[in-house]
């Protein structure tokens, strides 16, 4: 198997979930469950993931300096940690998103002759 | 910081925050999906599912998390220091004079390490340079009069073949002696040559850089080979190739040229070739020839412990065969580099090692004592900075910054101090200290040193003012007048000076005892009087003096044309120079009264052995205390007569000496047939060392009956110039021998030489007095600083006084009694501490006690005027504050 044909899906979909719960910390600092539920009825399933790989990419962004993490209070009144977004992950989800369009856009045009 | 927060303050473990994440997921996933309706256990387990595997998750999560900690603190640690060191670049920028003070000092004190660094790596640190140094050990034969004696060609083979734990055993002699080459265009040249046995390449594992090196072969065929040194090949060859498998003239000879070793090799003497001399069919008695140093290499693994062992049972054997020569005789074992670097210089390196310490501790108090003064001027920033909400550990670790910085600049200008000193350093050091052809060199392993020098220097003088500066309660600091705060500033600094006084009186007495050494040393009465001799080594080639009679012609051609220059008091021909070189090398005889019951060969005592010309003791201005001097009745034909010198006449038992019959033979050639002399004068006892513990044994014999191919040639000048004399006598041998290759070689004088005799005296005695004197100015500056800073402090207190009515007296008084109370009590701490420390250096002394009265009665005297000279600065001023200005000023 050539060593690319498997990391590009995967990538993309690094990089798309990534820019999701940017995106959804936008709003302002959430614990995980609640950047899971958001993305779950924003994308209207059409994004389906398990639970447990937001994680991974919370920590990633968090190691990366995107979003920092704060110990505050979940719904249950209990001790929760909460994901805020950083300066640097402001401008990261911006650039993102620029991608994105430029990307997408691009289809479209394709798409529409 | 804000990302700082959330580890610094709730410090949770990366594991437990990872659980109570997931666990306050399920659990909402949980009751989202009851409240779909669903059933709870189901609810439960589906969330569960929906999470996948958690043991994974967590498992990255927690790497991530970890990896993201670990950039956090390094990336904070690095903007911080990034931070503290533009600050203190700023700060030290500010303050010029104390920067340059500072660096300065600390450049004096990390460069005198660097220097003395250089030479302890070179001698005790660094490995021999020969493949597994580890497995190379000296051999000495011991008896009841030697712990460390040279060993019997013989005994070497036996141990060579019966050992199980040596790899090859192989000796060479110790001295380096010379032998002349005769060149091409029909000069001559002496050249220093070593004897060897055929192994010792293998042994110490050097491979040839061409030809190749000694074979047993070799040995077997009693071939004349020699291996020559890179050096020669370089200087004399040229490097050329072609002289391998070549033969050469030496001392009249024919000799192959078998190989080139490299100069590394050097270092078992410092010579330009080594010579292989066979050992094969030996009579039964060269078993007491003992003329080897013996090194052997021990096969992997074996320990020198049983390699000891291995060899004693060996040697054990050999007494059993050989009770005539070996009965009492053992062997002992010592690693080479033990044997090479020795004692003496091992003892000299600590020495050096210590007092650099000792100097670069005064150096951290004095920029330590500059940094306190500092802090206390910067009380109200740094009180600013803690309200600011600075930590005190922050605050520390920035004044760290600080000072690692300036010892940092301290230690690059020190490395260019060190350059200097080993530039200057081997003109000091004495031939002889240093094994081989050691060379100090200045390479990263000095640079390296510098740096972390540096580094702890750093830390250990800037912990203290750091701490201290940080020791304050900020409301009171900010509301007050910094002249006003003293305390435990002042005490601190009190202390570092007396240690300042205390390390430089132990300097300044090790260094006079040292002095006092060489000053007895000097002064030592050696028997003869070395002033105005010239000395050189005469060295006719062989061809064009076939005959003795021909030799003697030219020696008695040359003295009487020598003695016929202008300014000549006496001439005199010596085998050897006292104090100095021989033509023989160490070439002991072996002496025994005619008529006396023979002794064991390992019984025979041994004396030196010296050929003179009668006019020897006259030019030397040396005694004969009984019988009489040589003259021409000592003619080639009479019978043979000799002279001893006290030590040898006292060993005979107590009869008179003048008339004995001695039979005299070579101590390696015991087979030879003895030469009897006769006993016609006692010479006064020459003293090779003045700290030799036993006498030396001599026997001189008239050069009109006994002959050398080499010789020294003696000249006593009536004026001081006696090595200008040098030219002419070179002209009155070329006038002689026409042919021209008559080789003149080590001019010199019997003062240079006796200079050189007392050089590790010197050597040590000019270092350490050096540094003591370093350390001595480095600690009056801190005392002129201390107190010209607490003058400034107290110029309002003093304005005070004088005011209300204190004479100038009583100021000078208490600025002088604070003062000299520090540096009495550090003097007092110094002289405890130097009776301590003088017992270590009792082996480097001579002529002086350790507790000498005279050393401590100056060192006392020395530091006392310094310290007045320091105090009278800041007492005068203090002295001449004027009261009025004094009390206006803020």
């Amino acid at each position: 198997m050539p060593p690319t044909s498997n990391k590009t899906p995967n990538a993309l979909l690094h990089g798309a979930l990534d820019a999701l719960i940017l995106k959804t910390l936008t709003r302002g600092p959430s614990h995980g469950y609640a950047v899971a539920r958001f993305i779950e009825e924003t994308t209207g399933d059409a994004f389906l993931i398990e639970d447990g790989s937001l994680y991974p990419a919370l920590y990633r962004l968090e190691r990366k300096g995107w979003v920092e993490a704060e110990w505050g209070t979940s719904e249950l009144g209990r001790r929760a940690k909460l994901y805020r977004l950083t300066d640097a992950g402001r401008t990261q989800l911006a650039a993102e998103m620029a991608t994105w369009r430029k990307f997408s856009t691009g289809v479209s045009k394709v798409f529409a002759t | 910081m804000k990302r700082s927060l959330r580890s610094w303050l709730w410090r949770v473990p990366l594991d437990q925050e990872f659980d109570e994440e997931i666990a306050l997921h399920l659990e909402m996933r949980t009751r989202e999906l009851i409240a779909a309706g669903m059933d709870p256990a189901e609810a439960r387990a589906q969330a569960i599912r929906k999470m996948g595997d958690v043991r994974t998750l967590k498992r990255e999560c927690v790497d991530l998390g970890r990896k993201r900690d670990r950039e956090m603190h390094v990336t904070l640690f690095l903007e911080e220091l990034r931070d503290d060191i533009k600050f203190a670049f700023r700060q030290l920028l500010a303050a010029p004079a104390f920067t340059l003070v500072a660096t300065l000092t600390l450049a004096l004190g990390i460069g005198a390490n660097s220097a003395i660094f250089a030479l302890v790596d070179a001698t005790l640190l660094r490995a021999l340079p020969y493949p597994n140094p580890d497995r190379l050990v000296t051999i000495w034969e011991t008896s009841a009069i030697s712990a460390k004696g040279f060993v019997s060609p013989p005994n070497m083979q036996d141990w060579n073949s019966r050992s199980r734990t040596f790899e090859k055993i192989a000796g060479f002699t110790p001295s380096v002696a010379s032998m002349v080459l005769a060149k091409n265009d029909g000069t001559a040249e002496t050249i220093s040559r070593q004897w060897v046995t055929a192994g010792i390449f293998d042994v110490l594992g050097v491979p040839p850089i061409a030809g190749r090196t000694f074979t047993a072969d070799d040995e077997q065929k009693r071939a004349r080979v020699v291996v020559f040194s890179e050096g020669l090949w370089e200087s004399r060859f040229n490097r050329n190739p072609a002289i391998v498998g070549k033969e050469v003239k030496l001392d009249g000879e024919l000799w192959t040229v078998v190989g080139i070793v490299p100069k590394e090799f050097e270092i078992l003497g410092k010579t330009s070739m080594w010579a292989m001399r066979p050992f094969v069919n030996m009579p039964p008695r060269a078993r007491a020839s003992y003329q080897l140093q013996v090194v052997g290499r021990m096969k992997p693994g074996v320990s020198i412990e049983a390699a000891q062992s291995d060899l004693v049972a060996v040697a054990n054997g050999l007494a059993r065969e050989f009770p005539d020569f070996n009965k009492d005789r053992g062997v002992a074992l010592e690693p080479m580099h033990d044997t090479m670097v020795g004692s003496d210089l091992k003892i000299t390196s600590m020495l050096f090692l210590g007092v650099v310490g000792f100097v670069l501790l005064i150096c951290c108090a004095n920029v330590a004592n500059l940094l306190l003064a500092r802090a206390t001027a910067r009380t109200r920033e740094l009180a600013v900075r803690s309200a600011l909400g600075a930590g005190r550990l922050r605050i520390v670790r920035q004044l760290l910054t600080e000072s690692v910085v300036l010892a940092l600049i301290g230690g690059v200008l020190g490395i260019g101090v060190g350059y200097g000193i080993l530039r200057v350093a081997p003109l000091l050091i004495p031939d002889g200290l240093l094994p081989g052809t050691v060379i100090l060199q200045f390479d990263m392993r000095v640079v390296a040193f510098c740096a972390v020098a540096a580094l702890i220097v750093g830390v250990l003088f800037g912990i203290a003012p750091a701490w201290q500066a940080t020791s304050f309660s900020s409301p009171e600091v900010m509301g007050s007048d910094t002249r006003t705060t003293t305390g435990s500033g002042g005490r601190l600094r009190s202390l570092l000076v007396m240690g300042e006084v205390a390390t430089a009186v132990l300097l300044l007495f090790g260094a006079g005892l040292l002095l006092r050494t060489l000053m007895a040393v000097e002064s030592f009465d050696r028997g003869f009087k070395a002033r105005n001799v010239l000395t050189m080594l005469v060295d006719p080639l062989g061809s064009t003096y076939p005959t003795p009679e021909k030799l003697r012609q030219f020696f008695d051609q040359v003295e009487a044309d020598t003695r016929a220059l202008p300014g000549v008091q006496d001439v005199a021909w010596s085998s050897a120079v006292p104090l100095g070189e021989s033509v023989f090398g160490e070439y002991p005889f072996n002496y025994q009264v005619v008529g006396d019951a023979p002794l064991e060969a390992s019984r025979r005592p041994t004396t030196n052995y010296q050929i003179v010309s009668p006019t020897y003791f006259s030019t030397l201005d040396l005694a004969i205390v009984a019988g009489r001097n040589f003259d021409e009745r000592d003619a080639p034909a009479s019978p043979r007569v000799a002279i001893v010198n006290e030590a040898l006449a006292r060993s005979l038992g107590g009869r008179n000496p003048i008339g004995l019959q001695l039979a005299v033979v070579p101590a390696d050639s015991p087979n030879d047939k003895p030469a009897i002399v006769e006993i016609v004068g006692v010479a006064k006892q020459v003293k090779q060392r003045p700290d030799e513990t036993s006498d030396f044994v001599q026997l001189y014999t008239p050069l009109g009956q006994d002959l050398v191919g080499d010789i020294m040639l003696m000249v006593r000048t009536q004026t001081d110039r006696a090595s200008a004399l040098a030219p002419s006598v070179r002209s009155v041998i070329e006038n002689i021998d026409r042919t021209q290759t008559t080789s003149v070689a080590s001019v010199t004088t019997l003062e240079d030489v006796e200079w050189a005799a007392t050089g590790r005296h010197r050597f040590r005695a000019v270092m350490v007095s050096a540094f003591a004197t370093l350390a001595v100015v480095l600690a009056m500056v801190g005392v002129f600083g201390i107190l010209a800073y607490s003058v400034q402090m107290r110029i309002r207190d003093f304005g005070l006084r004088r005011a209300l009515g204190a004479t100038s007296g009583d100021v000078i008084r208490l600025v002088v009694g604070g003062a000299a109370k520090v540096v009495a009590a550090g003097m007092a701490i110094g002289l405890v501490l130097s009776a301590a420390f003088a017992r270590l250096i009792t082996t480097m002394l001579f002529g002086v006690q350790p507790l000498d009265f005279v050393t401590f009665a100056l060192v006392t005297i020395v530091l006392g005027i310094m310290t007045a000279l320091a105090i009278a600065g800041p007492a005068w001023r203090a002295a001449r504050i004027d009261p009025a200005q004094a009390l206006r000023q803020k």
